[in-house]
């Protein structure tokens, strides 16, 4: 949260300097002066907010997709950083392609992706996504599916633990909280 | 288990004598090799003949012997150098002739019989014709339905009386038979996302064909010196 920008912290009406905040602070009375409260940015609220749930579509396509279970099962719980798995893309804002992309899939992936509202982010899950990988020579596969989609992180590994792809997870957190999304 | 084998292979010859010729096997498996006319006759025999009751079909092969005896490179020991992964191999030739080696296409199948606990392995060649095609045994044995349209898909074998004979794997519209040994193995199409037409699309593949691994051909005692005068066939 500390971003910069933003100021985030506790103050009553006795510190507070800025004339429109003891204004407020005066019209709502003395529940504020026991309470306290917090000044932030607009943008630093979206991106905690956008951070803390990550609901990812589902799209295992091959051995990733264990690890990718494993990384939500009980042992590492993505729960606890709000990463909560959805069967549908218009309830997601990431797609984690898990797994080898053929010829035939890419358009279903497309479309997947293309149902999914904004913001939305990629993350390519080992190294069959990340560059065909073991098929990169073959007549089937797509050598990347940053050739169907723009990808945010690369997971490497083949496949990559549970740990790793967590730690991706964790990278695309950081990248969103970069992100300015009120132009100034 | 050989023994019970053997009285298998006895049985078989009184029934079918000169139709079906034995294709000799190190561990003692039975294999038979038989003329594609006589394919549908004999298969229904060994299904309904209560001596053979071979009820099950396992699976349905095909093979491409076009490469088949040729390697690419010659050695009789382990290697300190090993085979450059760069070697170029000779430019696709696309197989346009009216006629085939006659042994250069065959289908296999596996067959079991639950009731005597006998595995039986049966070969046809295609012959000459282009496209290959034999007859479907899917009104003897129903599962070989999507056994030989996977064939199909992957040699480009037709099976005459195959009630839905379509592709079953590759990608909807694909040009070839993959698994032909003159199908180059990047393929000749690639797709990515064509941001202007707003879909996935396919263009010329961008990739050189590369051998990663040479076909070797080990001349060590595994294997019989018997089975060498077959394999030239």
């Amino acid at each position: 949260m500390e971003e910069r920008g933003s100021r985030v912290g506790l103050a009553n009406t006795a510190e507070a300097t800025d004339a429109s905040t003891v204004d407020t602070a005066e019209a709502s009375g003395e529940s504020l002066q026991e309470k306290g409260f917090v000044v932030t940015s607009v943008d630093s609220v979206m991106n905690w907010a956008r951070t803390g749930s990550l609901w990812p579509m589902t799209f295992g396509l091959a051995c990733c997709a264990v690890e990718m279970m494993q990384a939500g099962a009980s042992r590492y719980d993505l729960d606890r950083f709000g990463i909560i798995f959805r069967p549908s893309p218009r309830q997601s804002d990431c797609m984690i392609v898990a797994g080898t992309l053929t010829n035939k899939m890419a358009p279903a992936l497309r479309k997947v992706y293309d149902q999914m509202p904004e913001p939305r982010w990629v993350v390519s899950m080992g190294s069959c996504a990340n560059g065909g990988g073991y098929y990169h020579y073959s007549y089937a596969v797509v050598r990347g599916c940053d050739r169907i989609v723009p990808v945010d992180v690369y997971v490497p590994g083949c496949p990559p633990t549970a740990e790793a792809l967590i730690y991706g997870l964790m990278q695309l957190q950081n990248k969103i909280r970069r992100t300015s999304t009120i132009a100034r | 288990m050989s023994d019970r084998n053997e009285t298998l292979a006895a049985q078989i010859d009184e029934r079918f004598g000169e139709r079906m010729t034995r294709v000799p096997s190190i561990c003692g498996e039975l294999g038979y090799e038989v003329d594609k006319d006589d394919l549908i006759e004999i298969a229904t025999t060994l299904r309904n003949d209560g001596d053979f009751g071979f009820e099950m079909l396992v699976d349905v092969c095909g093979v491409d012997y076009l490469s088949y005896g040729s390697d690419e490179w010659t050695t009789s020991s382990a290697t300190g150098t090993g085979f450059s992964r760069g070697v170029e191999r000779e430019p696709v030739i696309l197989d346009e002739a009216d006629e085939f080696d006659p042994r250069r296409f065959a289908v296999v199948y596996h067959l079991l019989s639950v009731q005597h606990n006998f595995r039986l392995r049966l070969r046809t060649f295609t012959g000459t014709s282009n496209p290959p095609i034999v007859k479907s045994v899917v009104d003897i044995w129903n599962g070989a339905n999507w056994f030989e349209r996977e064939v199909f898909d992957l040699f480009g074998i037709l099976f005459d009386g195959h009630p839905d004979l379509r592709r079953i794997l590759t990608d909807y519209g694909f040009i070839g038979h993959p698994f032909r040994k003159d199908f180059p193995l990047t393929g000749n199409v690639e797709v990515s996302y064509d941001a202007d037409k707003g879909r996935v699309a396919y263009k010329p593949v961008s990739i050189e064909p590369r051998t990663l691994v040479p076909r070797v051909i080990r001349d060590d005692n595994r294997y019989s010196a018997d089975l060498k005068d077959v394999t030239d066939g």
